[in-house]
Formats: structure tokens, C-alpha cells, sequence
């Protein structure tokens, strides 16, 4: 177990610039990096694995600052989007490359690559070549070879992206469980939001270059900090408002929030902290779109667009009869004022 | 890459000794005389007779390429659109003329055409095809026009049916629809294959030597008698400067057209080829196939075989008379050596030139596909350049600089071997490309982060995996040293003959049947050579 620090890291490729102040994975943790394409998660992580070498800051692995270590020193294992597993060589060779390297003995290696193969469920697939596998096969072969050579340190980078939607869930479950059962330090890259909030510790979001917030799912999901984490992740609300003493004004009308902060700001809810009720901000209905057992309504408050969601069984009213404006209200616990 | 710059060393040195210094003392002789002077280019230039033979020069290198697109895009189709019986060992006959040297192709051709050739006897009048340029385009088109059934056909198999669907629905067909529609997306393929045709026939030395006769020289002929007859090192420099500066034109619009074809070629749409059974070839499309193979079939075999013909007949009969002959002799005065010394020669620099040859590409293909520093562009262009040069040109500027100390090694066997390899680098070079492109990169940096170190991780996935490619490369060395005449001519002593230039020998002497005999051990060779890489050898393809 390892614990990684990124320090002011500049990284610097072509108009491409990566720049990571203070990134923390603590001991035995599992945390995602999550972002849109191209904002630079794959070169994050090449970077601690030292593929990249940073233009300016530190790669730290327990207090110790790695920049000048080569990959092959520093004790990774690494699942590439793609596998990357080795075409020529069976699976068990696949496996047992990282052993051989490392000097293990015959017996040694025949029972450690056991190990892993029963761990990742593919015992008996040895003589296979990886073109003879499916791409979960495929996948789980590489998270054998990245962890046979019990790395204090697991890197992985959209294992799962070339697979299709459920045997995703499977094997992200299964990857948890063995992080769980390893207890090691485990880096993982995404860009699928749900993923990362059913498999992560903890979440840093990325945005173009930069990290824009790091903490657990549902403090990203309730407590965004910038507008960006907050559309990156499910459905958001933000209103333009003008905050006076706790009181957030659209218009004429207010919403309580609990801030100090006065003047020009943009809070954020999600549509389900919308509730209806008899008293509270009119809203112009503008359409609604009906889901399994729940209801998305379009609203319009003075001009700036939101969204609500609710269960059907919720409404105070049918759905047939519609009115055109209904009444909202939003629990001051609900609304985050964004910097 | 920390540390493993020293790998560059050796390319660098070997180019900058034996490529880049030649072609400096080139350049300082045809432009210096006590200083920097023209009057020898302006003399090259001025003269009406060698202003023919660079215009002659361009004519048949266009010519040559014309006729090779009219005998490869037929052969392009039928290769995209259609699976046949016998289509792989069609494949197997178009990747003969890779291995097959050119002189004993020439022989061939001497064979076929000539006042008593097979083919001239066989439709009963001369077609005066032999020591003309008729002979030099066929040639040519022998050597080229199975590059552009290949890269023609890759493309060809690329281009989204999509498109043609969409082009008939508004109402485009037949021609109107293959020329505002396919053809443009052929383009790539098209003209990168025709540059490098252009290129081969404008450097390209045995074919006019043998068959242009007197009349029909080439610029690389002309450099080569300016030198060897006329003992004018100045005019023969002036001559290779002119050549130099348009092969290196040419090949800049080559390299650029290999760029588009390589973008070309990324289109992931691939087609698979329309199965004809046997009872559709004998449709009209059919048909037309089998005419096309018929033709290719004897286009290629018909010179090897009139080779072989010839050897085995002596005054009318069949005989091993020729063989008996070309190695009984323990010492032939034609050539100066024994015909045993001269196959020993040919197999000693053929195998020295593979292991230098791959050496260098192999250092210089994984250089260019793995590493980015700064420079890196002239690099690039700078291990290029040898494609650009010829035989001749670098045998008259090993010349030019290995005859003095500190670099004396004119007359040696190594000098010849370096030759060798300059020559056929650039092709080991294309073919350790084409495979090391293949392999991803992450491969490599997985080995890394299991603990491989860098040439660990080189040895155990890379080497491996490009191991084809770099068979294949070594082989086409091989093959390229054996065929080599022009460079060898220029730098041999006696005792280093080869069979190539035992064959030119007997050629000089009229002596076909020796030069058959000797032909056909050539050609055995060759086919070993051809078996080879057509075994391993789906990377050319
Ligand atoms: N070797 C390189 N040369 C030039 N630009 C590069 C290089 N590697 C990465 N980049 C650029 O850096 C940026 C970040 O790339 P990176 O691969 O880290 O993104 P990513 O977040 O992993 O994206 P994706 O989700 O698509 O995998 C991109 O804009 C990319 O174009
Ligand atoms: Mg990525």
C-alpha cells in the first residue's frame, strides 16, 4: 500500500497543458478521475506511472519523491483502456511476464499465476492466446498481469469502455471487490459519471487541464463547487440570483439559502430537492416528459429555464390537468451558492 | 530513452561515412576546380548530347510508369473487388519481380526479343522491341506494376460503398460515376505508387544498360560510361550533381504522397472482396480475370523461363553442356575468378549486407516510430535520403572518397557490402516500418510497468512482434545485394566478383549460354529468397 501525491504538476504537450496543484490518494483508496475527453486523465496517470515526466512539480509515493524513477521501479500495475496484453504470448505468459522480470523461481511463478487467475475467474484459460478470448476475458487477463506482481499501486484506465453495459456493472463490481480484498492503492480513470459513483472512495473531477474538486460521490453529487462539477455530474439546476441576507432574490421573489455571501451569485440544486407545494416561487410549466414511475418537469422562473423531477405519486395534482403555473420551494439545506 | 541515445550512433556514423561524405565529394567535384566553379555543369548542360539523355532519361521514367498504371489498376480491381480461385497464388507470381534480379531479368528479355528470341520467332515478325525503349518500359513495367496492384488495391478495398451508393442514387453511373467518385479516392494510392515507379525507372541502371543499346542511355548509364570509359570524373559528377537534385525533387513529392496514402489507408472501412466459384468465372467478369492473370502469369514467368530454356540447350539439343562449362573452368578469363568464388562472393556480401542493412533500419525504424525529441523532422528526412540515391552516383562518390587515407578502402570487399547496404536500406527500412507502426506502443510501456527494462521490454514484446516485418526486410537485402551490378562494377577487384557482374561479363562476350547457366543458379537463389517472404511475408502484401 502506497500512499500518492501529486505537487504542483505542470505537464506541458504542445497547446496542451496539465496542471494538478495537490492531488492526495491516501493509503488503500480507491479514487476515480473523472472528465471529459482530452482533459487530460490517461496523461495524469501516465504521469505517475512515469511514462511522462512531469515538466515542473513531484511524483511523491510515500513522502518520497519518485520524478526520477523509472516505470519499471516503481511497483504498478497498470490496465490499459486497450489491454495491451502481449499478442504473442499465451495468457499464463501474459501473466507471468511481470514474475519473470522480477526473478521469480518456476514453482513460484506456476503458483502465484494460479493465484491470480483464480482471483480475476479464469482459471484453466493458461493456453489461450488473448485473441482466442472475449473482451471481458481480455480484461480481466490484464487485471491479473497488473496484479500478480502485487503492485503497491493500481492503476486503470477505462478498463471497462470497451465493453458493453452489463458485463461493465459486472466486472466493475468485481474490480471493487478485489481492491477491497487487496487493500491496495488504486487509481481509476472514467468518464462515465455513474461508474465513478458506484465504484469510487472518492471522486476528482476533471476539467480541462485541471482538477476541479476532489471528494466523495455524494458530497460532488449535493455540494458541487463549481458549476462545472455540478453539470459534469446527473442533472443540475443554477439560477442567477441576488443574494441579501441569506435570501437568494429572483425577481421579486427569494429563496433561503445558507450563506454569507451577499450580492451577485449562482446557486445550484438538483431536480429532485424541487418540491411542489402550495406556498412557495411561482413557475411557469413549459413541458414535462414522463419516466418510469416519475415525472421531469420543465419550469421557466422569471425568464431562467429549470428542471424538477418527481415521483408521479407525489404531484397534488393529475397529470392530465396541468396547471400552467405551479408553486415551488427548495430546502435551504438543498441549495449549494457556487463560487 | 534515457541513456539508449547511444543506439543512435551507429546509423549516424554509418550514414554520415559512407552516405553523406560520398555525396559531399560528389558535389565538390563536379562544382569545384580550385574553387567553386559551373563550368562543369554548364558543360553537361550545354551539350545537346547530354541534354537528350537527361530529357530521354525523364521520357522513359514517365513512360515506364504509364504502362506499369495501365498493366497495375486492372490488377488493382480484380484484387479489392473480387475472391477467386487462385488468387493467392496469383499473389504469389506478382511478388516474384521483387526478388528477381535485374540483370538476369534483361537476359530474359534478350531471350524473348531478340532476332532469334522465343517471342519474336513465335508471332514470326521482330517487333523491334530489343535496344530500344519498347524493351526498357517493359522492363520497367515487370518490376513496378506490382507495387501499384498493391497499393492501389488497398485503397481500392477502402472506399466506402457508401459513397458509390449515394453518387447512383443522384443518378451517377458508369464511368461519370468511377471518375467524380472512386478514382479521387484511389488518388492516394494512385500517385504514391506511380512516384515510386517514377523514381525506381529514373534511377534505375541494368535495364538501359542492357537493353537501350547505344541509342537509348539513361543519365545513370551516361554518369556510369563518363566514368568507366571516359575516365571523366568531372562530367560524370555533374552528371550524378543534376541527378541527385531531381531524385531528391522526386522524392520530396514521394514522401508527401506517402503521407496522404498512409491517411488513405487508416480508413477503417474494409470490404471484403466478392467470392467468385468457379462457375462465375466463366461469366464475361470472369472471363476478363482469368485474361488478366493469363497475361500477368506469362508476363512474369516468360522471361524466367526463356532463362531456363536456354540454359539447357547447347547447339540445338538439350544438354548441361553451359553448367559443365560456367564451373569447370577453376579460373575464367571473361571475369578473372571461377564461377565457385563468384556464387561465394554473391552469398558473402549478401549476408553481410542483411545483418548491417537491418542493423541500421531496425535502429533507425525504432528511433522514428518511438521517439520524439527535438530535430526529430530532420532526422527524418535525413535517413531518407539514401532512397533518393543511385547505384551508380554512390559508386563514383565511394570513389571519389575512399581512394586516399585516412579512408582508403577502395578495392576492399567491405566497401562493396557498404555499398550493398546503403543501397538496399531504405527498402529493410519500409518493411521494419510497416510492422513496428503496427504495434502499440502501450505494449511496450505495459512490459515497463511490469518491470521489463527498455531493452528488455524491446526484446521480449517488440523484437517478437516486428520479428516478420524484419525477416522480410533482411530478405529484400539479400535480394537487392545478389541483383546489385552498377556499385559493384565501380568498386570490384577480380577476386570479388559476383555472379551478377560473371553475368554482365558473359553478356559483354555474347555468351548466352554461360550467362543463362549462371542466370538460372541466380534465379535459384532468388526463388529460396522468394519462398521465404512468401511464407512470412503477408507484410509486403
Ligand atoms: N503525445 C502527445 N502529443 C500531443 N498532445 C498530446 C499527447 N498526449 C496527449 N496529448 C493531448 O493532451 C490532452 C489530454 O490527453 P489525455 O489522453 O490525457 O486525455 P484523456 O482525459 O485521457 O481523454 P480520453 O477520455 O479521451 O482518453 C489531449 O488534448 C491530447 O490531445
Ligand atoms: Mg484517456
Amino acid at each position: 500500500m502506497v500512499k500518492v501525491e501529486l505537487r504542483n504538476i505542470l505537464w506541458i504537450q504542445g497547446d496542451f497543458k496539465l496542471e494538478i496543484n495537490r492531488l492526495e490518494v491516501k493509503e488503500g483508496e480507491f479514487l476515480t478521475l473523472l472528465g471529459p475527453s482530452g482533459c487530460g486523465k490517461t496523461s495524469t496517470l501516465r504521469i505517475i506511472a512515469g511514462f511522462e515526466k512531469p515538466d515542473k512539480g513531484e511524483v511523491i509515493f510515500n513522502d518520497k519523491v519518485v520524478n526520477e524513477i523509472p516505470p519499471y521501479e516503481r511497483n504498478v500495475g497498470i490496465v490499459f483502456q486497450d489491454y495491451a496484453l502481449f499478442p504473442h504470448m499465451t495468457v499464463f505468459k501474459n501473466i507471468s511476464f511481470g514474475l519473470e522480470m522480477r526473478g521469480f523461481s518456476k514453482e513460484e511463478i506456476k503458483r502465484k499465476v494460479k493465484w491470480a487467475l483464480e482471483l480475476v475467474g479464469l482459471s484453466g484459460f493458461e493456453n489461450r492466446y488473448p485473441e482466442q478470448l472475449s473482451g471481458g476475458q481480455q480484461q480481466r487477463v490484464a487485471l491479473a498481469r497488473a496484479l500478480v506482481i502485487e503492485p503497491e499501486l493500481l492503476l486503470l484506465d477505462e478498463p471497462l469502455s470497451n465493453l458493453d453495459a452489463k458485463i461493465r456493472e459486472r466486472l466493475r463490481g468485481e474490480i471493487k471487490r478485489i481492491q477491497r480484498e487487496l487493500k491496495i492503492t488504486t487509481i481509476y480513470v472514467t468518464h462515465d459519471q455513474e461508474e465513478a459513483m458506484a465504484i469510487s472512495d472518492r471522486i476528482a473531477v476533471m476539467s480541462i487541464g485541471r482538477i476541479e474538486q476532489v471528494g466523495e460521490p455524494l458530497e460532488l453529487y449535493y455540494k458541487p463547487k463549481t458549476e462545472f462539477v455540478a453539470k459534469f455530474l446527473g442533472l443540475s439546476n443554477i439560477l442567477e440570483v441576488e443574494i441579501k441576507g441569506k435570501k437568494a432574490f429572483v425577481d421579486d421573489y427569494f429563496l433561503k439559502v445558507e450563506t454569507t455571501r451577499e450580492g451577485k451569485a449562482k446557486i445550484f440544486f438538483r431536480p429532485e430537492s424541487v418540491l411542489i407545494s402550495k406556498e412557495g416561487i411561482p413557475a411557469k410549466v413549459i413541458g414535462y416528459e414522463l419516466l418510469p414511475g416519475r415525472i421531469r418537469l420543465k419550469l421557466e422562473i422569471s425568464g431562467q429555464e429549470i428542471i424538477a423531477e418527481r415521483f408521479l405519486n407525489e404531484l397534488p395534482f393529475e397529470v392530465h390537468a396541468m396547471p400552467d403555473v405551479i408553486k415551488i420551494e427548495i430546502l435551504p439545506k438543498d441549495i449549494t451558492v457556487l463560487k | 530513452m534515457r541513456g539508449a541515445k547511444i543506439i543512435l550512433i551507429f546509423p549516424l556514423i554509418f550514414l554520415t561515412l559512407f552516405f553523406y561524405l560520398p555525396l559531399v565529394s560528389i558535389i565538390h567535384e563536379g562544382l569545384w576546380d580550385n574553387g567553386f566553379t559551373l563550368k562543369y555543369l554548364i558543360e553537361v548542360l550545354s551539350s545537346s548530347y547530354h541534354r537528350g539523355i537527361i530529357l530521354f532519361t525523364i521520357k522513359q521514367a514517365l513512360g515506364s510508369t504509364l504502362l506499369t498504371l495501365i498493366l497495375g489498376l486492372p490488377g488493382a480491381y480484380i484484387f479489392a473487388k473480387y475472391e477467386f480461385p487462385g488468387k493467392r497464388f496469383l499473389k504469389a507470381i506478382l511478388t516474384v519481380p521483387f526478388v528477381m534480379p535485374s540483370i538476369m531479368v534483361a537476359l530474359g528479355f534478350i531471350l524473348l526479343f531478340g532476332k532469334q528470341g522465343f517471342f519474336t520467332q513465335l508471332i514470326g515478325r521482330d517487333l523491334e522491341i530489343l535496344y530500344n525503349w519498347k524493351a526498357i518500359l517493359l522492363a520497367h513495367a515487370f518490376y513496378n506494376f506490382p507495387v501499384v496492384v498493391r497499393m492501389v488495391s488497398s485503397l481500392w478495398q477502402r472506399v466506402n460503398p457508401h459513397y458509390e451508393e449515394m453518387a447512383m442514387s443522384l443518378g451517377a453511373r458508369g464511368f461519370t460515376l468511377f471518375r467524380k467518385v472512386t478514382l479521387p479516392m484511389l488518388m492516394p494510392g494512385i500517385f504514391a505508387s506511380s512516384m515510386l515507379t517514377f523514381i525506381f525507372c529514373f534511377l534505375s541502371f541494368s535495364i538501359p544498360l542492357i537493353l537501350g543499346g547505344y541509342k537509348y542511355a539513361t543519365i545513370e548509364v551516361d554518369i556510369f560510361t563518363s566514368i568507366m570509359t571516359l575516365l571523366n570524373f568531372k562530367v560524370g559528377s555533374a552528371l550524378a550533381i543534376i541527378q541527385i537534385t531531381l531524385s531528391f525533387i522526386f522524392m520530396y513529392f514521394y514522401i508527401k504522397s506517402l503521407d496522404l496514402y498512409a491517411k488513405a489507408e487508416e480508413q477503417r472501412i474494409f470490404r471484403t472482396p466478392k467470392k467468385l466459384d468457379f462457375k462465375e468465372l466463366l461469366s464475361l467478369r470472369g472471363l476478363l480475370i482469368i485474361f488478366y492473370s493469363l497475361i500477368v502469369f506469362i508476363f512474369i514467368i516468360s522471361p524466367l523461363l526463356a532463362v531456363l530454356y536456354d540454359s539447357l540447350i547447347y547447339q540445338g539439343t538439350f544438354s548441361l553442356e553451359w553448367y559443365r562449362r560456367v564451373f569447370s573452368k577453376r579460373y575464367n578469363p571473361i571475369f578473372g575468378a571461377s564461377t565457385m568464388i563468384a556464387i561465394r562472393n554473391s552469398l558473402l556480401f549478401g549476408f553481410t549486407t542483411i545483418i548491417l542493412s537491418t542493423l541500421l533500419a531496425l535502429i533507425v525504424a525504432y528511433v522514428l516510430h518511438r521517439w520524439q525529441f527535438k530535430g526529430k523532422n530532420i532526422f527524418d528526412t535525413l535517413v531518407m535520403l539514401p532512397l533518393g540515391s543511385s547505384a551508380i552516383t554512390l559508386g563514383l562518390g565511394y570513389i571519389r572518397t575512399f581512394h586516399k587515407p585516412p579512408l582508403e578502402l577502395l578495392g576492399t570487399w567491405y566497401l562493396i557490402v557498404f555499398a550493398h547496404t546503403i543501397i538496399a536500406y531504405p527498402f529493410v527500412l519500409r518493411a521494419i516500418s510497416a510492422v513496428l507502426k503496427k504495434i502499440r506502443p502501450n505494449l511496450k510501456e505495459a512490459a515497463l510497468s511490469l518491470g521489463a527494462k527498455e531493452w528488455k521490454a524491446f526484446l521480449r514484446v517488440e523484437l517478437p512482434l516486428a520479428l516478420g516485418g524484419i525477416i522480410v526486410g533482411a530478405i529484400f537485402a539479400f535480394a537487392m545485394s545478389i541483383a546489385e551490378l552498377g556499385a559493384t562494377y565501380m568498386l570490384y577487384q577480380p577476386e570479388y566478383t559476383t555472379i551478377t557482374i560473371a553475368i554482365y561479363r558473359f553478356l559483354g562476350a555474347r555468351q548466352w549460354g554461360s550467362a543463362s547457366a549462371l542466370s538460372v543458379i541466380l534465379m535459384v537463389i532468388s526463388a529460396i529468397s522468394f519462398i521465404i517472404i512468401e511464407r512470412i511475408g503477408e507484410e509486403i502484401w
